[in-house]
């Protein structure tokens, strides 16, 4: 069998990333594994948490985006939580004592570049509801956590907080028409 | 910037035209942008694709006034100027593709037709602009739900690429400004690769007789109108975009939903999804000829010499060999839905056990055909795959994602050694018949699977295509020398091996 060849012919196809992938999850395994058995065995405090986390971020943010519906509005979102989660563990597990005053800080800095980003990308805001939705929500749901030692609370992450609060919600009150309809579309349970 | 070159080159286009000329093209462009309603990337694209279209007319010694009926503005329709934002669930066939997806990995189809004369990739991106409007399911990008992926309109314009690529390759659906197919030319063809979520074989080809179609037209060509085409200036039908797997009746039955694990040809899996594409050509009044011979129809032929290959590329051949084979159950109903609405059963042989003659075989394989497919065994499979759909209705879409990881690579594709789809004899009204050539239907195997075939009859010539997943050749070796064996001329075309 000869076939007449009518199809072209490509270039040699690259297998870097796809190799890349595949030693790098090997790796992180490995490492990960590694990692938490010597904390387990040698004791002390839990930085293996940390570092199964680190590896945990860096496979989802560079190894394993999502394959539908990607955005780099959503990806950043995804970063900033992962961030969040991350200072979180370091200042509980390790050098605890700042992460009140910094992750409000993150969350706020984070909350108004997307605000930014959103209001300018207006036009194709519907891609965005969803993903600042969600980092508002949390940014609301800090607020409690910066009460917690009341009355010795920490001012500057409360104020922050406050504020971009009412900024996620005033931007919510003027894209309600479009926040329901994105909710309704995203909700739907296949019925239509 | 991109308004500027867009200046530049209408500016360009009347040069050695007179004044009254150069006015119709600025009132012409002028209404176009009264028209749309898009974004600068969009709007300048379409302006420089009418651009290319009257250069392509002018120098073919259209007058002005011609090429403005030719490309009459209207051919566009509302679909530029208003907000796209309608919104699909998927169709319950469509549902489990995105979930079981993974990376490097998207089940995608090619539909193409081969002319007699090159393509003119400006006017087929003209006709794509025509005609992508009637077709708002695949002018849809797919997003994510919480509960399940769906599908939304856009008014992004699509863009015709030259082919340069290996055939079927997935398709990014990362940035909503791609689509779930591609329209491609290469020499005399022109190629669609949809996603299949978006539609099958005969929404596709619905699709791709509208391109050629609006394609000819714009060639000038004469094409009579038999209602067999979609009209793309006529309103969009309900019933096209509507999900039959809703309408299914009787029971449900599990037993049509599983199937044992099947042997899978020898050799290794590409990490690209397909090494080589092989087309067979034959006569299809010889090819009924012999399956009748064998008291057989074409399906049931071609699917028993499928068996005899497999035991021949498999060295450990004491199992079942599945051959899935796909039912449109439009048949059944007259659906005229362009969403995916057929289904699937498995034709199954113990490859150690195969009848001595070929006969007997193939009469085997005819009543597995008829018991299996018939309609109320499809219904069945249907309203089960709409319980379990409905069952997962309430669980989150990440959690789905995770469950058909794994259950779709082990299950869904394990049960099938390879796959035959007969795509049917594929009709064109008079004026476009004169103008095709052949008509192919390509869609690589889904892993650890190693083969797809199927068939494709136009013209009284079909074409048997074998799409191959690993480099071990003995499985179309073999299936050449049968089809040989049994007296018939073949013409064989194809790819080169694509390796990595």
């Amino acid at each position: 069998m000869n076939p007449k060849i009518i199809y072209p012919i490509p270039d040699r196809q690259s297998t870097l990333y796809r190799n890349l992938r595949s030693v790098t999850r090997i790796v992180f395994i490995l490492a990960a594994f590694v990692c938490l058995l010597v904390n387990i065995l040698v004791k002390g405090k839990p930085w293996s948490l940390i570092v199964i986390w680190s590896l945990f971020c860096a496979w989802r943010l560079f190894f394993s985006l999502r394959l539908v519906e990607f955005s780099i509005f959503a990806h950043t979102v995804k970063i900033t939580l992962y961030i969040v989660v991350l200072l979180y563990l370091i200042d509980r597990f390790l050098a605890p004592g700042w992460g009140e005053t910094v992750i409000p800080i993150v969350l706020f800095g984070d909350l108004l570049i997307m605000l930014v980003v959103f209001l300018m990308t207006y036009d194709r805001k519907e891609r965005h509801v969803v993903s600042i939705t969600m980092l508002g929500l949390i940014n609301l749901a800090m607020i409690p956590y910066s009460l917690h030692s009341w009355p010795i609370t920490n001012w500057i992450a409360f104020a922050f907080l406050c504020a971009s609060s009412v900024l996620f919600i005033v931007l919510l009150i003027i894209n309600r028409k479009q926040l329901i309809h994105e909710l309704k579309v995203r909700f739907n349970i296949n019925t239509k | 910037m991109a308004k500027v070159n867009r200046n530049l080159k209408i500016e360009k286009l009347k040069g050695g035209l007179s004044e009254k000329e150069c006015v119709k093209i600025d009132e012409f462009f002028s209404k176009l942008n009264e028209t749309i309603n898009l974004s600068l990337l969009n709007s300048t694209l379409l302006n420089e694709h009418f651009i290319d279209g009257f250069e392509y007319y002018l120098e073919k010694g259209k007058s002005i006034d011609q090429i403005c009926k030719i490309l009459d503005i209207k051919n566009l329709g509302t679909f530029y100027s208003e907000n796209q934002n309608q919104y699909y669930s998927l169709d319950n066939a469509a549902i489990v593709y995105p979930l079981g997806m993974k990376f490097g990995q998207m089940p995608m189809f090619r539909l193409a037709v081969e002319l007699k004369e090159e393509v003119e990739p400006s006017l087929l991106q003209l006709a794509l602009d025509f005609t992508i409007k009637r077709f708002p399911t695949f002018s849809a990008v797919i997003k994510n739900g919480f509960f399940w992926h769906y599908l939304e309109t856009t008014n992004y314009i699509p863009l015709v690429e030259k082919e340069k690529d290996i055939p079927c390759k997935p398709i990014s659906l990362l940035m909503r400004t791609y689509r779930s197919f591609r329209v491609l030319y290469y020499k005399n063809r022109i190629s669609v690769e949809y996603f299949h979520t978006i539609t099958d074989g005969l929404g596709g080809m619905a699709f791709l007789k509208a391109l050629l179609k609006e394609y000819l037209i714009l060639k000038g060509k004469r094409i009579s109108d038999d209602g067999t085409i979609i009209n793309i200036n006529d309103e969009v039908k309900e019933e096209e975009t509507a999900n039959e797997f809703k309408k299914a009746k009787g029971a449900a039955a599990l037993s049509t939903f599983v199937d044992k694990r099947s042997l899978q040809l020898d050799g290794k899996v590409s990490p690209f999804n397909l090494t080589r594409i092989l087309h067979l050509e034959m006569d299809s009044r010889e090819l009924k000829k012999v399956a009748s011979s064998y008291n057989g129809t074409v399906t049931a032929y071609i699917t028993a010499l499928e068996f005899l290959a497999a035991r021949a590329a498999i060295k450990k051949n004491n199992g079942i060999f599945n051959i899935e084979i796909p039912v449109n159950m439009r048949k059944f109903n007259g659906s005229k839905t362009l969403r995916n609405y057929s289904m699937y059963f498995n034709a199954s042989m113990n490859l150690s056990a195969l009848p001595e003659s070929r006969k007997e075989l193939v009469e085997e394989i005819g009543k597995q055909i008829k018991e299996k497919g018939d309609e109320k065994t499809m219904n069945q499979m249907m309203m089960t795959t709409g319980k379990v759909i409905t069952s997962l209705s309430f669980v989150p879409l990440f959690l789905k994602v995770c469950l058909m990881q794994v259950v779709y690579g082990y299950l869904g594709n394990s049960i099938i050694g390879c796959t035959l789809s007969n795509l049917g004899v594929i009709d064109l009204p008079k004026g476009m018949k004169e103008t095709v050539n052949k008509v192919f239907f390509v869609f690589p195997p889904g892993r650890p699977n190693r083969v797809t075939t199927s068939l494709a009859t136009f013209n009284d010539r079909v074409i048997f295509t074998i799409i191959k997943n690993c480099h071990n050749q003995t499985f179309e070796n073999e299936l050449y020398r049968l089809l040989k064996e049994d007296g018939l001329e073949i013409e064989c075309e194809g790819s080169v091996e694509y390796e990595s």
